[in-house]
């Protein structure tokens, strides 16, 4: 089977929008629950909450309208490795300073030391597969496995509307209860502030709004690709790199990046992968629109950070499977049972690299003490 | 109280942090430390060219009480973050 010309021009066009726009809101998935718990701020882990609302209600419009189906929603297997995996992405990620979308607007906006995370990300998907098969495939997925499919709540016999529109009436219900009707218009008013005079040129959106934009583009590309993702095809272009070096039959008879390309007609880039790259390009570009753009060197002090952080959430993806995009958005967007379990496990990985790893103050549970 | 960008430039802050080739959660971190040295009513400044630390900063700061913001220059990808100790 082979790709067509048009599902690049379009993974092209939507991975563009991904990066623009998580640039413009410096969306970081990392700092939504690391800067909650340590400093009580919730505004990014707002965004969190609204690109899932989003994403429910656009997967569930999706498949009640009949443009995709059920077996078509992300899933996969459940067991304790998707806790395991995502506990470990969490501490990555955290170590990195960012997760995986993250590091690639960033690397659009030139941190190199984003560049170093991919790098140190791509170099774990290439160690986990090579000691995928037997040790990890038996050793650890097959012992920690529960299930032998993956389950999303859209199998049940339900409307498939229902799941979203009671978790989003309920993450509605808490927000008027929280802040009452009146701040909650005031939160919409001002998410919308961004677009006055010429929005490309700022170098700040509404993360509220731009998680909105991000469900929705998410949700037509579920309907006119595929769920989105950034680690599969991470290992992809990672694969495609070792084969210049070592040839495309060290891919093929590896088993686990075989399994990789087996919708693939040879080793090479899809549309997955050209998305992938094209999230960096629409983050130049709107770091370049709003001046924000800036080769930025790393202290040497933390390159460590960079490296172990990238080598963590590139091993993890492979075992969770997914990262905090995958499982955010077609993930828990497809009411994925999986997705849940990762989500939970990259939480307490951020929290335990949070608190024990840069002991940092964790103000959520305790005051701080100023004078110190 | 936020100041203008004219008001900031020619501000002298009490505590001058070097974050420029940090990233979270070291740009927060060196920010609080600073904090926590600096007396009330002290100006903290922090150097920083990583762009999400200009919102993560200031709101820690005020959520927890600890600072106010008094503004953040910004210059190609560059930041000056004020902070008046609380």
């Amino acid at each position: 089977m082979g790709f067509i010309l048009d599902m690049f021009i379009l993974a092209g066009i939507f991975g563009f929008l991904y990066g623009f726009l998580l640039q413009k809101a410096d969306f970081c998935f990392t700092a939504s629950i690391r800067d909650w718990i340590s400093v009580r701020d919730s505004r990014i882990g707002k965004g969190v909450l609204v690109l899932i609302a989003t994403a429910m209600i656009g997967w569930g419009l999706v498949l009640t309208l009949g443009l995709q189906t059920v077996g078509e929603v992300w899933t996969v297997p459940i067991g304790f490795s998707n806790l395991i995996g995502g506990v470990i992405f969490g501490i990555g990620m955290t170590i990195a300073g960012s997760c995986a979308s993250g590091a690639l607007y960033r690397a659009g906006m030139g941190y190199i030391q984003f560049w170093i995370v991919i790098a140190s990300m791509m170099v774990g998907n290439i160690l986990f597969a090579l000691v995928y098969d037997p040790w990890v495939e038996g050793y650890f997925f097959e012992p920690l496995l529960l299930t032998e499919q993956g389950f999303s709540l859209y199998q049940l016999n339900l409307p498939f509307l229902l799941i979203p529109i009671l978790v989003v009436g309920l993450m509605l219900l808490i927000a008027v209860r929280q802040f009452g009707w009146k701040e909650l218009g005031q939160g919409v008013k001002e998410s919308f502030k961004d677009f006055r005079g010429n929005p490309l040129t700022k170098s700040h959106w509404d993360i509220r709004m731009v998680a909105v934009l991000i469900g929705i583009i998410a949700t037509i590309q579920f309907v006119v690709i595929s769920s989105i993702s950034i680690t599969g095809p991470e290992t992809r272009i990672a694969s495609v790199l070792l084969s210049f070096v070592f040839g495309d039959d060290f891919i093929y008879q590896n088993a686990y990046l075989n399994s990789m390309f087996a919708d693939f007609p040879s080793i090479g880039l899809g549309p997955e992968e050209t998305l992938i790259i094209f999230m960096i390009f629409g983050a130049f570009v709107s770091a370049l629109l709003s001046k924000s753009f800036k080769i930025r060197k790393p202290k040497l002090v933390r390159l460590p950070y960079a490296i172990g952080g990238g080598l963590l959430m590139g091993i993890a993806s492979r075992m969770a499977p997914g990262c905090n995009i995958a499982n955010v958005i077609p993930g828990i967007g497809g009411l994925s049972i999986s997705s849940f379990i990762v989500i939970i496990g990259m939480a307490l990985g951020v929290f335990i690299a949070t608190a024990y790893v840069f002991k940092m103050p964790l103000l959520l549970f305790h005051k701080m003490d100023l004078d110190g | 109280m936020t100041l203008s960008n004219e008001e900031l430039a020619i501000l002298k802050p009490d505590h001058i942090v070097d974050g420029i080739g940090e990233v979270c959660p070291h740009t927060l971190n060196i920010a609080l430390k600073a904090l926590k040295k600096a007396k009330t009513g002290e100006i903290v400044m922090e150097e920083t060219d990583h762009s999400i630390a200009t919102k993560t900063i200031p709101a820690a700061v005020k959520m927890n009480k600890i600072a106010e913001v008094l503004g953040v220059l910004s210059q190609s990808g560059e930041y000056k973050i004020f902070l008046k100790k609380l």
